[in-house]
């Protein structure tokens, strides 16, 4: 079946199979910031903006995007520029081995967009569906923080 | 390898219906989709995905609260009207199921029709007396605790809405589960709601889920609390009484033993926080 998708503002028509993951299409178009970890929905390494909105892609049917609009985390950047979640990250290390990092970013963006000052639990539960085996989840959220702060236009004193 | 051969995206529950009774045994309802994406049924062939053809509105009427069975958990975690639903009841309950990327794609609908035994929404939408509107073939509209006797229809029908009835002044509501990790399956959830009238406990609802059963109530626990104070040996008696009553048996995820444990201790939180926002002394 034929399906038309926006994917980091490129539109076009995608042959996929009926019961194809949105997951397996986006790597099958070259978009391998999108990453395949579990395929269960626990860790988050494939997320992605649909609609705005962060989901799993391994558990999203490609079939059920038709018409949608798709941002992984390589249409997170203007060109060379990147996006202030993505200078935050590279800015605080919050980077190992980096599979989980795409996903994490995404994460974020969807946060951030909808909460643009979180508290700390607010982060750790914007962040929750995405795991990390490297880190010890501090400098993530350091660069969550690092992130809203850029994004808000570097207010950190008007914090309360 | 994926056995699906055929996704239908119908337009109107009228065709969606159609395309399932035409799929029969093998076609399957999708909402959210995450649920049939992660278990993949290999008997399944046809998927009829139902999110255009559902209301996604959450709105107050007088009855209650309306929830469009293809409104994302996260909608109504994020709608301002649902927060005001009985003390933010389901904004404390949903902020803790699965996670946000979950909860960005799982309907209402779904998280109904899958029945799972560990579901945090059942449990809730059990204890809030949820009212399901469902079509099959004619449009139904029944208590959800009564439709859920039935596990074997909940996803061979269509659930269009849920209603969560206007509570009565005075009705107080808690939530409780316990879960090892984040966004893990929980060993046990439990719900409580009720209403105070001079002092006395009155439309008494408890609800334990993962038992590792679906969400069900428990007759003798709410007869104890009806017409009692909610006070504390009320709620050390409810609290022992829930412990051998809770239909607990053992699975990967505790022993029946441990579950007995937790029945006893979610339900005394949910009561001593109850009575807390009551004003009651405990």
């Amino acid at each position: 079946m034929t399906i038309t998708l926006t994917i980091n503002g490129h539109t076009g028509t995608y042959e996929i199979d009926p019961g194809e993951k949105l997951l397996d299409l986006l790597r099958r178009e070259g978009h391998m910031g999108v990453k395949k970890g579990c395929g269960s929905g626990d860790c988050g390494a494939c997320a992605v903006l649909l609609d705005g909105r962060a989901v799993n892609s391994c558990l999203i049917f490609a079939a059920k995007v038709d018409g949608c609009e798709i941002v992984t985390a390589e249409g997170l950047s203007d060109g060379e520029t990147l996006h202030p979640v993505q200078e935050a990250f590279l800015d605080e290390g919050a980077v190992q081995c980096g599979y989980c990092t795409p996903g994490m970013m995404i994460s974020t963006v969807d946060l951030l967009t909808r909460n643009p000052d979180p508290t700390e639990e607010e982060i750790r539960e914007g962040l929750s569906g995405n795991l990390c085996r490297c880190t010890g989840y501090v400098k993530q959220i350091r660069a969550v923080q690092r992130a809203a702060e850029a994004m808000r236009g570097g207010d950190r004193n008007d914090r309360a | 390898m994926s056995t699906i051969e055929t996704y239908h995206r119908p337009s109107t529950v009228d065709e969606a219906w159609a395309r399932l009774t035409e799929g029969g045994k093998h076609a399957r309802l999708v909402g959210g989709g995450v649920d049939v994406a992660l278990f993949d049924p290999p008997e399944i062939t046809t998927l009829v995905d139902v999110a255009g053809a559902l209301s996604t509105t959450i709105e107050r009427t007088e009855n209650g609260l309306n929830i469009g069975a293809g409104a994302t958990l996260t909608a109504v975690l994020e709608s301002p009207i649902a927060a005001e639903y009985l003390g933010g009841i389901l904004v404390d309950v949903l902020r803790r199921v699965a996670s946000p990327l979950l909860r960005n794609a799982a309907t209402v609908g779904g998280s109904l029709a899958s029945t799972h035994p560990w579901s945090d929404v059942i449990t809730l939408f059990l204890a809030l007396d949820a009212h399901v509107t469902r079509y099959g073939g004619a449009y139904e509209s029944a208590p959800l605790a009564e439709l859920i006797k039935d596990r074997g229809t909940m996803n061979r029908r269509i659930i269009t809405g849920v209603l969560l009835p206007s509570p009565a002044p005075q009705t107080v509501v808690s939530f409780e589960k316990f879960v090892r990790t984040g966004f893990d399956v929980g060993m046990l959830n439990c719900a409580c709601r009720l209403t105070l009238e001079d002092g006395a406990c009155t439309d008494v609802r408890v609800v334990f889920g993962g038992t590792p059963d679906v969400g069900g109530r428990r007759d003798a626990v709410e007869s104890r609390l009806t017409g009692a104070r909610l006070d504390a040996a009320t709620i050390d008696a409810v609290a022992d009484l829930a412990a051998t009553d809770v239909p607990a048996r053992d699975d990967v995820r505790a022993s029946a033993a441990y579950r007995r444990v937790l029945a006893s201790a979610g339900v005394r939180r949910c009561l001593r926080r109850m009575a807390q926002e009551a004003g009651e002394a405990t």
